[in-house]
């Protein structure tokens, strides 16, 4: 009967290369690791725009520190991102829409894009009211 | 013979069928390859634990009813000998905590009805705008603030931030009337109050800036686990390359071609890899003795890739700015994973990297192996030893820590007393007429690039100096006692043992022994009267104290670096038939002068470091 077997030098070589390799494994996950620190603080999520009061109906308000830009209609308070969605250019505000200064893409005054590379409509952003007539813009 | 013993890549044995070897060696690879990931998991899941759930244990619950034991001076936890939170503790009862509450709760009115018929703060004109001469305002519209719970020094993210409003505005009464020590102490209670002071730390400066407000930094120890997983891994490997180990050669290899005892010419070797043909097919066996060599070149070379990767890892996060260099080492050694690891590999590494060069040149000149042919060689090692120095102490100037400021005064001070010179080798070595930011990058592009190209330049000729000059000095084939020969794979074995070896050593002090860091420098308080030269020019601080700045400081260093430079030509020499060796006969002038200097620059250094007057 024929009794299969490796010789015992390969075994032991095929073992220290595994170990070796696993070990190199280990060493890029902590190479990784190392890299991936930041050490700038997150950009905050959380926008205070002050007192409602301040924004009259009808009104287009840019909020350039986020980019968005805060309305108020009939439906209340609401917020659109200045973030154009084709490659993350600030959009400018104008008379009926916006602006991308990077590649002409125009969206009109509800984030719909209407011309240009951009293919999807702005995002919604969260806006709240607290207790006392303070309204929160949410990023996240 | 059975050549394959030098070789041992190629297996010799009949493909054996694919089933009961395969499966069960493919089963024993499984379950090998499963318990090493159940140990990365388990290491990596602690150190994730570790840093979500490892927090000093906050203050105990609030005391009951009674309103005068909140009131009550805190215990302290040594009264022989107060702790840093002890002071820390007894400063905030006493100044802090009638405003900012027993829990740092701020002046809510739950507080102040501890204050029982006072607790209305202004009825009684005290803190209103009336107030006695001894009393003072508290603002209305803008109570004392809460130091702990959720909202709470929203405006901080490190320690040393902290600190610096505390120190300057508080207590709000009297602002700036606290010492930095009593500010520090109230500080580390704070953040012990929010559980974010990382245990037995003493704050102060020193690592004030890598320390949060908002949430603990773990201690470097969760990174140990991954560091003693990683000098087990090599451990591993050295004992694999020591079983390897050939005792004695088991062919003798003549001339290019490898025969047996028999004759026979081997059938033909697949060709060297990468690592392997920087080697010689084989060398002879006298030359690979660690007994003669203690393999310092070998591990000179290896360190230096040690120094290489790790500053490189270091680069991403050092910031090379008078305001930014410390805090960011700070970052690097006590925020990064493994950063600590990093900067101790590369600070251990440097000083290991010092030493193990002057051992090798120790070597070189105590077994004559400065000799023709390998003069030019020998005059770029010495080179490559300047090299090293210049890199060591930009090096170490890039902490700007106030443990540097004897180097970073002195030694370019040292520059200016060149006679003629000196002030313009002065603004080429610090940019400009003092000390400041432009010496920091000048010192950071030297360390990064300029010397390190040298030096790789370097190190490169002179190894193919090496292999021109025939490899390391023994005596000529015809002289040699024998004819032993290893081959490359031999020679690269006992390479990659020496490395591990130095791999494990290293990865232990760096576990063990952390890097020095001091305060940062401020251009108020470089405070010499405890200076000291980094340990390598300790000598060189030494010999300053007896007197002229020039002839001390770089005539005197600069003869001895021209009496090693003279000696392979002006000296006797050993004969061919002594190398090989330790302390040749035909050597015997330039082994005492050697010695000689050894132990001035011994004897110097060690003066240096005694304790006593000047």
């Amino acid at each position: 009967m024929n009794k299969p077997s490796i010789p015992r030098r390969d075994f032991l070589k095929m073992t220290l290369d595994s170990l070796l390799a696993f070990g190199g494994l280990l060493g890029l996950a902590g190479l990784i690791r190392f890299l991936s620190y930041k050490t700038e603080p997150p950009q905050p999520t959380e926008f205070d725009l002050g007192l409602a009061g301040t924004y009259p109906l009808d009104s287009v308000t840019a909020v350039p520190e986020v980019p968005a830009v805060l309305i108020h209609n009939d439906s209340g308070f609401s917020a659109l991102s200045l973030i154009c969605t084709h490659l993350g250019c600030t959009l400018q505000v104008q008379s009926a829409g916006f602006a991308c200064p990077c590649h002409g893409s125009r969206f009109n005054s509800t984030g719909y894009p209407i011309k240009g590379p951009a293919a999807t409509p702005l995002k919604k952003l969260r806006v709240e009211q607290t207790t006392d007539g303070k309204l929160i813009l949410y990023t996240n | 013979m059975n050549l394959q013993q030098i070789n041992p890549r190629s297996s010799n044995s009949p493909k054996a069928p694919p089933s009961r070897s395969g499966l069960a060696i493919g089963l024993f690879l499984v379950c090998l390859g499963a318990m090493f990931i159940l140990a990365a998991w388990w290491a990596y899941g602690v150190i994730k634990t570790g840093t979500a759930t490892q927090a000093t244990p906050t203050l105990a619950a609030p005391t009951p009813a009674s309103n005068t034991a909140r009131l009550a001076q805190p215990i302290l936890s040594s009264p022989q000998n107060p702790t840093q939170l002890d002071q820390g503790s007894l400063v905030y009862w006493g100044i802090c905590m009638a405003c900012h509450g027993d829990r740092g709760q701020g002046l809510t009115l739950e507080w102040r009805a501890v204050y029982g018929e006072d607790q209305n703060c202004w009825a009684s004109r005290c803190h209103s705008g009336n107030h006695p001469p001894d009393g003072f305002i508290i603002p209305r519209d803008n109570l004392p603030h809460a130091v702990t719970g959720a909202g709470s020094l929203t405006n901080y993210t490190t320690a040393q931030q902290l600190y610096d409003y505390i120190v300057v505005t508080m207590p709000w009464w009297k602002p700036g009337s606290l010492t930095p020590a009593k500010a520090w102490a109230v500080t580390a209670y704070i953040f012990k109050l929010n559980g974010t002071l990382p245990q037995g730390l003493a704050l102060d400066a020193t690592d004030a800036s890598a320390i949060q407000v908002h949430h603990l930094v773990p201690a470097s120890q969760n990174d140990q686990i991954g560091e003693i997983v990683l000098a087990a891994l090599l451990g591993l490997v050295a004992l694999v390359l020591i079983l390897q180990a050939n005792s004695k050669p088991k062919a003798v290899l003549v001339g290019s071609h490898q025969t047996t005892l028999s004759g026979e010419l081997a059938p033909a070797r697949p060709r060297p890899n990468f690592l392997l043909h920087l080697h010689p097919p084989s060398i002879p066996a006298e030359q690979a003795r660690w007994s003669y060599t203690l393999g310092t070149g070998g591990l000179a070379i290896f360190l230096f890739l040690v120094l290489l990767v790790t500053g490189i890892l270091e680069m991403f996060y050092y910031i090379p700015q008078t305001d930014q260099a410390t805090i960011s080492i700070q970052t690097i050694a006590r925020l990064v994973p493994f950063g600590g690891l990093i900067r101790n590999l590369h600070y251990w590494g440097a000083q290991a990297l010092v030493l193990v060069l002057f051992i090798h040149l120790l070597r070189i000149t105590w077994t004559g192996a400065y000799k023709k042919p390998r003069r030019f060689n020998y005059l770029l090692g010495l080179a490559l030893l300047m090299l090293t120095l210049a890199l060591d102490f930009t090096g170490y100037i890039l902490r700007w820590d106030q443990g540097t400021s004897w180097a970073l005064v002195v030694g370019t001070n040292l520059i200016k007393a060149i006679p003629g010179l000196g002030n313009q080798l002065y603004e080429f070595m610090v940019g400009g007429a003092q000390l400041g930011s432009a010496a920091l990058i000048r010192f950071y592009s030297w360390h990064t690039f300029g010397l390190t190209l040298a030096m790789i330049a370097g190190v490169v000729w002179h190894l193919f100096r090496i292999r021109r000059d025939g490899g390391i000095a023994v005596p000529p084939a015809r002289l040699r006692r024998s004819e032993e020969r290893i081959s490359r794979v031999e020679l690269v074995r006992r390479e990659m043992l020496l490395m591990t070896a130095t791999a494990i050593a290293l990865v232990l002090l760096s576990i063990f022994w952390p890097a020095p860091i001091t305060p940062p420098l401020t251009n108020t308080s470089v405070d010499l009267t405890n200076a000291r030269a980094p340990w390598f020019f300790l000598w060189v601080q030494q010999l300053l104290k007896f007197g002229n700045p020039f002839l001390l400081g770089i005539v005197v260093p600069l003869v001895i670096l021209a009496i090693l430079i003279v000696i392979p030509y002006l000296f006797p020499k050993p004969a061919d038939s002594e190398l090989g060796r330790w302390f040749p006969k035909g050597g015997r002038l330039v082994q005492i002068l050697i010695a000689l200097l050894t132990l001035l620059l011994i004897g110097l250094t060690v003066w240096a470091i005694l304790p006593g007057p000047g």
